[in-house]
């Protein structure tokens, strides 16, 4: 037990408790000598600390860093540090330079009059953690290969010339019989690393096919030009190849082919490990414990990173009272970091709100948007909702505008952990939101919907039996209950709720069109509408099978087209009307939009979150404290 | 070592071999049956879910699937995790193992050393304060569940203590590397200890009330043995037997505890496995963790077993 840091608040306390501190060091005299310590001094400066270490937890394992294949946030957050693509946003959601010199335009040259082929100039200097330099080569691999292992974010790619014919190429692994992976990723490597480009003499294993013929390198693949030739306009796509952490990532050829499975799960090395372009480097990971990464030296980036390390442990979400306690003890910089921000529960957001603590919590709008699906589409699972007539239309409706939204978000979110769903269903202070209370759909009016639900299921017959499915946990249960609850009150109709305790089974179902009435949501991946129109019921949702209400409407589909072709000026009128496609269809009841909570030390500089995600490392100082 | 006991111990492992083996085909099966994957998402669903099955081999039928996952456990490759995409399981979970046969151990030891001290020193102080005292604690350590002491501990030494203090003395609930430091282990193996201690002590105390009216123990006396001695090497020893019958399932006792505490305190050991393997689908992992914690109570059965020809010689096998 050593010396720490004095709690917020601690000098006003008197007499009694000094008493009561000198009683404690007494009574606890033998444990002290056991205990662990905390670190630094009373309050933080404006100067930087000696140790520029920051260590936060993390509530989730990591699933895959392979850009290739990763998919949740947690993998990602941790990914944009170590991994660069050629563009990445800033903490505005704009789309800035990253490894790419400028981002590319009609103005500057980097787009052509058509649309359909991008130049892009790579930085000289990028280079990745290991030394190598960073060439079109680089790029062309990366973007192959994420596209022939078919993750689930090579439909950002998908626009590129090429895209499904290396798909088709790649075809499916084959099965396993020993459980690994190993196979189809070894054959895919070996189908780049043959012949990859022309280059060097092909193998038997060889497979020019896996090579999307929209990328190309006009001065050469050791130079730093990539053209990008799209097989249709795509507004959206600067935006998907941007995001963080996904197929649109620089990997580096040399590592990946000396184990193209695990690469990724073992430290940075010259030849080996989760070697990136970033201003971190993956110093050490310990499954389902720890991770270390470190800050590389004379990172080519900027701005070059100040932290030498950021340290993570690796907890059960179930530790969360420990973890904050040890967060007080100034343990841990941050709490919320690595797609954690959900984490903190109610209780513990108003115990730290009621304390001395109170300044260190951050309370950020984030990218997620949770509402109801009714089944619209798919007349095997049935209910009253399914299709356009007006009697479905009328009791979508009905059930819309019984359920105040406003009142679930301070009733079951208490105004802290998300607000009311208003302004459509892409969350507040992105692209494509349509402003507070300009969706009709988060009107709230039992009136009308008492009167819609007697005029079109006068005898109650219709809305009989009537059942809400949801997965269990966090806020999905009291919001059920809160619905339920409105659709006794306002409507007189009793809703059996339907809580699922297996998420991926519940998702399953849902997808597959199987629940009447069920809680759907998504959080947005880059800052373009398309990623929920297109995603959620357009092409993309309908082609993965993956349409939660069945809704099908050539219009919308023509529009949706339309507008993704565009650039986003142009493209934003029509995605507008998508919206209004959709609320005059009923299609959903918007619920809320989720709110992050951070908890960060107020000696920790730079940290901080948007809609998207968490500020990169190479922002955040450890400030004397 | 007598061929018996040799033959005993045979019989045993045999036996412990053959429980793994069912155990490992029960839950492999159950938890292949279980709804969803460790796959499927918002964004992983369709073509591309197939394709990870597929790549998994999670497609073929499950005795097929369980057939490949035995001939990799005979050579000590558990698979791989699901969730972790391709990590190997035996290193993770014999990694997390070592830590909850650290925490196990440290519980153990708070176990045994409490449960027989009061139990000793109750017995010999029969019908004092002392006895009193220390019977009350018991009775309230056993009812007490390991999770309230350890949010009670939490409260106390992190919470409260760091706050008088000024953060001064406080408990640091951060577990530093693999096994974290001794500063970081008393909390939560005394959150174990003291629910599991309660039952020794009150084997003890009525063992030891036993042994200590017996003949041997006033023929000792008369022979003006120290009371110390008289206590330790002479009652204190035979008092141990039906200490160790219960042995087997504090132990049980201690890796339930462990189950629950390492979530609380988020230690990396194997048993927040139980609980998270299953939620995340990871086959690999929850049929390692089951099976694992099956070795583990048969072979402290065993030792248990074995303990008692040394403590009681009349014993044989």
């Amino acid at each position: 037990m050593t010396l720490g840091r004095p709690y917020p608040g601690s000098e006003a306390r008197g007499r009694r408790g000094r008493w009561q501190a000198m009683l404690g060091v007494s009574l606890l005299a033998v444990v002290a000598a056991a205990c662990g310590s905390t670190s630094g001094t009373s309050s933080s400066s404006s100067s930087l600390a000696s140790s520029q270490v920051l260590k936060f937890p993390a509530f989730q394992n990591p699933g895959t860093w392979d850009p290739g294949e990763a998919d949740a946030e947690v993998d990602t957050e941790f990914m944009q540090n170590v991994f660069d693509n050629l563009w990445r946003f800033d903490n505005n959601l704009n789309i800035v330079p990253d490894i790419a010199t400028a981002v590319p335009t009609s103005s500057n040259g980097g787009i052509s009059s058509d649309g359909l082929t991008y130049t892009v100039h790579l930085n000289p200097n990028a280079t990745f953690d290991n030394g190598d330099k960073v060439t079109a080569e680089d790029v062309l691999y990366s973007w192959d290969r994420a596209v022939a292992l078919q993750g689930p974010y090579s439909s950002n790619l998908s626009a590129i010339a090429g895209f499904a014919a290396v798909q088709s190429a790649a075809g499916s692994p084959p099965a396993s019989t020993t459980g690994s992976p190993l196979n189809f990723q070894q054959s895919i490597e070996d189908g780049l690393w043959g012949c990859f480009r022309g280059k060097g003499t092909a193998g038997a294993t060889c497979n020019s096919s896996l090579e999307m013929s929209g990328l190309t390198a006009p001065d050469g693949l050791t130079g730093e030009t990539v053209q990008i030739t799209l097989a249709s306009a795509c507004g959206w796509c600067l935006a998907a190849w941007t995001l963080e952490g996904t197929t649109g990532a620089i990997v580096d050829e040399n590592v990946i082919h000396n184990d193209p499975v695990n690469w990724w799960t073992k430290p940075s090395s010259k030849t080996d490990g989760m070697v990136g372009t970033g201003a971190f480097y993956l110093a050490s990971f310990i499954p389902k414990q720890s991770m270390v990464f470190k800050a590389v030296k004379d990172w080519w980036g900027s701005p070059k990173p100040t932290l030498t390390e950021v340290d993570v442990d690796i907890k059960d979400p179930s530790a969360l009272a420990t973890t904050v306690a040890a967060w007080k003890q100034g343990s841990y910089g941050i709490i919320g970091y690595g797609g954690d921000s959900g984490n903190l529960d109610y209780p513990t957001i108003e115990s730290i709100k009621s304390s001395s603590f109170a300044k260190d919590l951050l309370t950020q709008p984030k990218g997620r948007t949770t509402w109801l699906s009714f089944n619209i589409g798919y007349p095997k699972t049935g209910g009253p909702f399914v299709g356009e007539s007006a009697s479905a239309i009328g009791l979508r409706k009905a059930f819309d505008l019984a359920v105040d939204k406003t009142g679930l978000a301070s009733t079951v979110c208490h105004d802290l952990l998300c607000t009311a769903a208003t302004g459509g269903l892409i969350t507040k202070g992105l692209i494509g939101n349509l402003g507070d209370g300009q969706d009709p759909l988060a009107a709230y009016n039992p009136t009308e919907a008492k009167q819609l639900l007697k005029q079109y299921d006068p005898t109650g017959a219709l809305t009989a039996n009537l059942t809400y499915s949801y997965n269990t946990g966090g806020l999905n249960d009291p919001v059920a209950e809160y619905l339920q609850n409105e659709w006794q009150t306002n409507l007189g109709v009793h809703v059996n709720l339907n809580p699922v305790g297996d998420a991926s089974q519940f998702i399953s179902n849902r997808l597959g069109g199987q629940y009447v009435m069920s809680r759907d949501g998504w959080q947005f991946d880059y800052n373009n509408p398309q990623d929920w129109y297109a995603n959620l019921w357009g092409t993309f949702a309908t082609a993965a099978g993956a349409n939660t209400s069945g809704f099908d409407d050539p219009t919308y589909d023509s529009i949706l087209n339309q507008a993704d072709a565009e650039p986003i000026s142009q493209a934003l009128p029509l995605y507008n009307q998508l919206a209004t496609i959709l609320q005059q269809d009923v299609v959903y009841i918007p619920l809320y939009y989720s709110v992050g909570n951070f908890l960060i030390q107020p000696w920790v500089k730079g940290a901080g979150s948007n809609t998207g995600f968490d500020y990169y490392w190479d922002q955040i100082s450890i400030l004397s404290h | 070592m007598t061929r018996g006991t040799l033959v005993y111990i045979i019989q045993r492992l045999a036996i412990i071999a053959l429980t793994l083996l069912v155990v490992s085909f029960v839950v492999f099966v159950v938890v292949h049956a279980l709804p969803g994957n460790a796959f499927i998402s918002q964004r992983v669903h369709g073509r591309t879910l197939q394709l990870l099955l597929h790549e998994y081999g999670l497609d073929q039928p499950v005795l097929i699937q369980y057939w490949n996952f035995l001939k990799g456990a005979i050579h000590g490759n558990l698979g791989v995790s699901l969730y972790i995409r391709g990590e190997a399981v035996t290193p993770l979970v014999l990694r997390e193992l070592s830590v909850s046969c650290e925490l196990g151990g440290a519980a153990l030891i708070v176990t045994i050393g409490l449960g027989m001290t009061f139990g000793v020193l109750a017995a010999i102080r029969q019908n004092t304060w002392v006895d009193y005292l220390l019977t009350s604690l018991a009775v309230i350590g056993y009812t007490v569940p390991s999770f309230v002491i350890a949010g009670l501990g939490i409260m106390i030494f992190a919470d409260f203590l760091g706050s008088v203090t000024g953060g001064a003395f406080a408990y640091s609930p951060v577990w530093t590397g693999t096994y974290g430091t001794i500063g970081e282990l008393w909390l939560p193996a005394l959150s174990i200890g003291l629910y599991t201690s309660g039952q020794i002590t009150r084997i003890t105390r009525a063992s030891m009330l036993e042994v200590i009216q017996q003949d041997y123990i006033r023929t000792a006396r008369a022979k003006g043995l120290r009371e110390r001695v008289i206590t330790v090497r002479h009652a204190l020893r035979n008092a141990l037997v039906p200490v160790i019958s219960i042995l087997g399932t504090t132990i049980v006792g201690i890796l339930v505890g462990v189950l629950v505490i390492e979530n609380i305190f988020g230690i990396p050991g194997l048993g927040k496995e139980f609980v998270e393997s299953i939620l995340q689908h990871d086959y690999n992992v929850t049929v390692g963790v089951f099976t694992i914690f099956a070795l583990l109570i048969g072979l402290s059965n065993l030792a248990v077993d074995l303990i008692y020809t040394v403590v009681d010689p009349r014993i044989r096998y």
